[in-house]
């Protein structure tokens, strides 16, 4: 049985419709997540389906009961929020706080039973600020706000909570915190979550259903392996400087630059080098690298020129000459220090041609392990004709000072 | 849970002690002055007054009876009063710069006392008696407070509300300074010393009606301490655990506005009380859980009103100073020392 469910929702404010077609349906302990750019309209939806807002046309049911008709008390046991605005409450102890989420349970005075000190509590604890339960909250930082705030709708017992970008002004270690807390909250308590996130990555691994909210329209719905590609991403915040990939989940900047260096790249050992580069202005060619390595992934989000060989194949000739042509062309050549296996040894070769072009080639590796390799091939006179940078910084120094001479 | 318990007992003893100091202050207020009455026959005489009995000190009976007991009486439950309209402003607006008067309640009260004293308008009346006075700043207020309701439920946002009372405060700030500006210099004196407050000259008439509307009003704040703890967290939140915002919203303006006009009425605008003394409460309990700092409120409220009304007639004696001048004077650095104590309070 779905726990919140809309039907031909439109939000907004007064007459005036902000998000059009709202379809939403969660089951119990499910997460649905809202994702869109700032304005698109997702804190409208979110009050809404909380009654904070109500709805221009159209329904929300909570349990199966339209939520206008539910009278406030019930709601507050069967709903609970966690809002963007931050309260003020003065000297209230987090305890205080938590256990402000009683409220519907208590009595007209509010007195606290011991359940409900006891369901407070354990609320703190699952949201690991138990020991922050005596200190004022006003005297936290947003990351320990942000899980009482949790706690605090936790305690409220209910089978739904909603929550507008709660892992907004967090640090990354509150933020992974605080989406643990929630989905632990929901395989354990069984409790829906419907939130609204920034973060794509986040949301991607963490949620069971993904709303993309855009310009009053709701792009897509469905699951978020599903729903979470490269296009969509593009479209739904209008990203051209930046492109998204969805099997890394990670968003690199665009590379637009046009003089080349060539790097010699493979399992991840050029990745470093991509984004390293781009940022400071470099083209990127680099190569020969397999469809399935995580530098290709990312060469293929920076936009670099890959010379690529198709899965676990060996090396082609045509792939390699295609790869000589660019070295040829090259300014400067990077050697990443690539783990040289049965499938890439051509890459090797490549190497010894471009040193023997005369070129300057710097090398992330080892003197020793370069001169290890160039003996496999009785050619350790090479080993002297790489320029040696024992990290990220040595190679960006010594390339400026060659722009500049 | 141990902190639980130690909160609980610290809120207990503070209770206490704010409670003997207001029977302190009581028999403070009732025994000092220009004839000094002891302890034991203040006792005995308010012992005698409640039993019906013949007192053999007539002078004593006739000062406590007629003069300071009425006058004492006053002074706590008008500070209590005030003390409480100003915390549940400070509530409801969620600002700690607010007091009773924020809403333009005082303001309504002196124009139409203005219009008696300065613009000798009578309402048919003959002599500007101190009833006239009294219903004339009563009505003042209710005035104010009902445009004020009727605007809070058209308004979404608190502050607007907040901004319209000040806006309705300088209006009404205006005309009276336009009154001032063409009165008599002997006029606008009296007038002046009016709005600094006294609690001077109280029957047991006015405190009769005082505490007829005045405690009631307490109670009923004492009643809706779980909506004001909500209110702490913002109107969506509290809206969200199942407050009737509207409804509340309703009651905290009714019953500040009640409760302020009433002691502006009988005492002129006594000034700062209401802003500071839910601050001295907060810091003392160190909470702002409305089940603890209403209690609290009340007792403090009672206390410093009742200790600044025996500073203001017994300092310069013979000649009364009026009580906002001392409630300012001692009550200022009481808030600033508090406040730089505890930095988060606010």
């Amino acid at each position: 049985m779905s726990i919140i469910r809309t039907e031909s929702l439109a939000v907004g404010y007064g007459d005036k419709v902000v998000v059009d077609q709202v379809a939403i349906d969660a089951l119990k302990g499910q997460i649905v997540c809202l994702l869109g750019p700032n304005g698109s309209g997702k804190t409208t939806i979110l009050r809404t389906l909380a009654g904070l807002l109500s709805s221009v046309k159209g329904t929300v049911f909570i349990n199966n009961e339209d939520l206008s008709s539910i009278n406030q008390q019930k709601l507050a046991k069967m709903l609970a929020v966690v809002l963007t605005e931050r309260p003020t409450p003065g000297l209230m102890t987090v305890f205080d706080i938590a256990a402000m989420g009683r409220y519907p349970h208590t009595g007209f005075f509010g007195k606290l039973t011991q359940t409900d000190i006891d369901v407070t509590m354990d609320a703190l604890r699952m949201v690991h600020a138990d020991y922050l339960a005596h200190r004022y909250f006003s005297e936290l930082s947003d990351g320990e706000k942000q899980k009482v705030m949790i706690a605090r709708a936790i305690v409220q017992e209910p089978e739904l909570i909603i929550l507008d970008e709660p892992t907004i002004h967090l640090d990354v270690k509150h933020k992974i915190e605080v989406i643990s807390i929630l989905k632990k909250m929901s395989k354990e308590k069984g409790i829906t979550v419907v939130l609204s996130l920034h973060e794509i990555d986040l949301a991607l691994k963490s949620c069971d259903t993904v709303l993309l909210v855009k310009d009053g329209k709701i792009l897509d719905y469905g699951f978020p392996e599903d729903v979470i590609k490269e296009n969509t991403i593009k479209e739904l915040y209008d990203i051209n400087t930046a492109r998204y990939n969805d099997f890394l989940g990670t968003i690199e900047l665009y590379n637009q630059c046009k003089d080349s260096v060539f790097i010699f790249g493979g399992a991840g050992s050029g990745t470093r080098l991509y984004r390293a580069l781009t940022k400071r202005g470099y083209g990127i060619d680099t190569g020969i690298i397999h469809e399935n390595d995580v530098d290709y992934f990312v060469a293929q989000s920076i936009g670099a020129n890959i010379i690529s060989e198709k899965p676990f194949e060996k090396i082609s000739n045509e792939t390699y000459a295609n790869a000589l042509k660019f070295i040829k062309k090259a300014g400067i050549i990077i050697d990443a220090g690539f783990a040289i296996g049965k499938n890439n040894e051509q890459n090797l070769s490549l190497l010894i041609e471009a040193i023997k072009t005369g070129k300057v080639i710097y090398s992330m590796r080892l003197k020793d392990e370069a001169k290890r390799l160039f003996d496999r091939t009785h050619l350790s006179q090479f080993t002297d004709k790489l320029i040696y940078c024992d990290s990220i910084s040595d190679i960006v120094e010594k390339l400026s000072l060659e722009k500049c001479p | 849970m141990d902190f639980i318990n130690k909160k609980t007992t610290r809120y207990a003893t503070v209770l206490l002690i704010l409670l003997a100091l207001l029977i302190f202050a009581f028999l403070l207020n009732i025994g000092m002055g220009s004839v000094k009455i002891p302890i034991s026959q203040v006792f005995t005489e308010i012992k005698r007054m409640i039993l019906h009995q013949q007192s053999d000190q007539p002078i004593y009976k006739a000062i406590i009876g007629r003069i300071r007991l009425p006058r004492t009486l006053a002074a706590i439950i008008g500070g209590a009063s005030l003390a409480s309209a100003g915390l549940l402003l400070q509530i409801f607006f969620r600002n700690p710069l607010v007091g009773p008067y924020v809403l333009g309640i005082s303001s309504g009260a002196t124009l139409l006392v203005a219009l008696i004293l300065l613009a000798g308008v009578t309402f048919g009346l003959n002599i500007a008696t101190p009833f006239l006075l009294f219903l004339a700043a009563f009505i003042g207020s209710i005035l104010v407070m009902t445009i004020v309701l009727l605007i809070s439920s058209k308004v979404k946002n608190v502050v607007t509300l907040l901004v319209i009372g000040l806006m309705a405060g300088y209006l009404c700030g205006s005309v009276t300074s336009f009154l001032m500006a063409f009165a008599e210099k002997e006029e606008v004196k009296g007038f002046i010393m009016w709005t600094m407050g006294s609690f001077s000259g109280f029957t047991w008439k006015q405190v009769t009606i005082l505490t007829l509307v005045g405690l009631p009003g307490l109670f009923i704040t004492l009643l809706i301490s779980k909506p004001l703890n909500a209110l702490l967290m913002g109107e969506k939140y509290a809206a969200s655990m199942g407050v009737k915002i509207k409804r509340i919203r309703f009651l905290i303006v009714l019953i500040s506005s009640l409760l302020a006009g009433l002691v502006t009425a009988f005492a002129g605008p006594v000034s700062f009380i209401g802003l500071s003394v839910p601050h001295i409460s907060r810091l003392c309990f160190g909470t702002s859980d409305n089940k603890i700092l209403i209690p609290g409120t009340i007792l403090l409220g009672g206390t410093i009103t009742g200790l600044c009304d025996l500073i203001a007639r017994t300092i310069f004696a013979p000649v009364e100073v009026p009580i906002s001048a001392v409630t300012s004077f001692l009550g200022a650095p009481v808030v600033i020392f508090l406040l730089l104590r505890r930095r988060n309070a606010l």
